[in-house]
């Protein structure tokens, strides 16, 4: 059976990437099961490579999906197939997209879980959670369109470096803002302006970023 | 009369340190066509504008009929493009690709892949990270052939290649082009390769394209003429002949428009013609891409 060749481009990075997706969903799994075993080391741990794993997803997946596939000049095999340019950017969002979310959905709804069950952590924590968890996703967009658009693996690991300088600085900045920390140790889950707010924000910067690439790959004149 | 595989006019395409200038080409279909360059004359340039890779920036481009880059996709169903600097995926093996463009080309001819697969002693299980840079050259062209292309783009596709792995893709390719009504762009700037398989030949330097015309016609119209040129006497200046390297009573001339009555002009002026000798593609290329220069620079 045949399907569209931007179909089969993204049953392709499937298939080549499912390793590293495997290992970054089991590794965050891994460092849930260290936190629901509990105590205070253990838990810190597991809170801190919970974070490292979703980070190292998004931020791998561009630079061995997308730069490496001009790196190693796979790019003009497949440019040689009946795409545009733009059809291959589609297939690269949609596939990279799909093998990010795998472990990013994965690891957030069991460690929402974990806070809204476990009585691990005081369920006032989730806001600001939920908050850091979407994090990495804003990074993978990052940098995802900086390979797409600047073409070179420079362009990915210069956002890379960026994403690594803003994320402490923003845990920095959370602690900083008393409405965000207010309710931490609240035994109910208070959603205030604030946090909603930084939500709203990273949920609309996600697809904008995502559909900013988009346009400048549409507009590009020269692709290989 | 059909209409050309490939035909580019008037195309341009200017970058900051090169430019491609006022290209005109025409591939007929049922030709192969030889484009021969030193490197960086615009030979991947110019192909990849004829794949809609890159933009024009003025020109017109059609391929099977199809306008490019705005018809790219429905061109490339009958495109079969390889290059040098192309590569399959390492990780991954020849039958996976071949099974990855199967489900893509509904013309993939699963036996002719398999013919060849035994042809160029690859096997299917093989991963592309394993195999030679000869191999990867075959599997790559294997993966074009058998989806049966109505038009061959070939971009220096034997480059880096031992001369056995060479002579097997050109007996590939030779048998593959014994379909008539299959075109063929293969660029290189190894002459004996285009020599061995064009019917048409375009020579390009510097973003323009010096010369095109048959084969046959260069190999007819190009000679060295061997002179012995007496004290005192003055060779003149002949039309066809493109010039004239002499060394004390010794002189060579080049003609790009041969006839016998070049000779009996040189003999009479008083020069002695020791002999006239036939030219390979490569002493008329290079001839040709030094006149081209200098007339430039004139």
């Amino acid at each position: 059976m045949r399907s569209s060749v931007v179909g089969q481009l993204i049953r392709k990075d499937l298939v080549l990437y499912w390793k590293p997706i495997f290992t970054a969903t089991a590794a965050a799994a891994a460092a849930l099961a260290l936190v629901l075993a509990g105590g205070e080391t253990p838990v810190f741990v597991g809170v801190i490579l919970f974070f490292i794993a979703l980070i190292l997803a998004g931020h791998m997946l561009p630079l061995m999906g997308i730069a490496n596939e001009r790196k190693k000049q796979n790019l003009a095999f497949l440019m040689s197939l009946p795409i545009s340019s733009i059809q291959y950017t589609t297939a690269k969002l949609i596939s990279s997209l799909i093998l990010f979310l795998i472990p990013w959905l994965t690891a957030v709804i069991v460690g929402v879980w974990i806070i809204d069950t476990r009585g691990i952590f005081p369920p006032g924590v989730l806001p600001d959670a939920l908050i850091l968890a979407f994090l990495p996703l804003l990074g993978f967009c990052l940098i995802t369109g900086a390979v797409l658009v600047g073409e070179t693996e420079g362009w990915g690991i210069a956002a890379n470096v960026f994403c690594n300088i803003v994320y402490p600085f923003f845990w920095y900045f959370m602690l900083k803002v008393p409405a965000l920390m207010a309710n931490v140790k609240s035994p109910t889950v208070v959603w205030n302006s604030a946090s909603l707010t930084i939500l709203a924000w990273e949920f609309a910067l996600a697809p904008l970023m995502l559909g900013l690439t988009y346009f400048i790959q549409s507009r590009k004149r020269d692709f290989v | 009369m059909s209409d050309p595989a490939i035909e580019l006019s008037g195309v341009r395409k200017n970058y900051k340190y090169f430019s491609l200038d006022n290209i005109h080409l025409t591939v007929p279909e049922g030709q192969i066509m030889g484009l021969i360059g030193p490197n960086g004359a615009g030979k991947s340039t110019t192909i990849r504008i004829i794949l809609g890779l890159v933009h024009q920036d003025s020109g017109e481009v059609r391929v099977l009929g199809h306008r490019m880059p705005a018809e790219q996709i429905a061109a490339k169903w009958d495109i079969g493009f390889a290059s040098e600097d192309m590569r399959l995926y390492e990780s991954l093996t020849i039958g996976w690709h071949m099974d990855f463009m199967r489900r893509i080309y509904p013309k993939w001819d699963a036996a002719y892949a398999r013919l060849l697969l035994k042809r160029f002693g690859l096997r299917a299980d093989q991963k592309v990270k394993g195999l030679s840079h000869g191999q990867r050259v075959k599997a790559t062209l294997l993966m074009v052939l058998a989806r049966k292309p109505k038009l061959l783009v070939l971009d220096e596709p034997t480059t880096g290649l031992d001369p056995v792995a060479r002579h097997e893709i050109l007996r590939e390719l030779t048998a593959v082009m014994a379909d008539e009504g299959r075109s063929v762009l293969f660029s290189s700037h190894n002459t004996h390769d285009v020599e061995q398989i064009s019917d048409r030949v375009t020579f390009i330097d510097r973003g323009r394209i010096i010369d095109s015309m048959d084969k046959e016609v260069y190999l007819e119209r190009w000679r060295r003429l061997h002179l012995e040129v007496p004290h005192g006497v003055e060779l003149p200046v002949l039309p066809g002949i493109i010039g004239v390297r002499r060394d004390g009573r010794l002189a060579i001339a080049t003609a790009n428009a041969f006839v016998p009555d070049l000779a009996h002009a040189y003999e009479s002026s008083g020069a002695r013609v020791h002999s006239v000798e036939n030219m390979t593609l490569e002493e008329i290329f290079v001839a040709n891409v030094e006149y081209s220069r200098e007339e430039v620079e004139a």
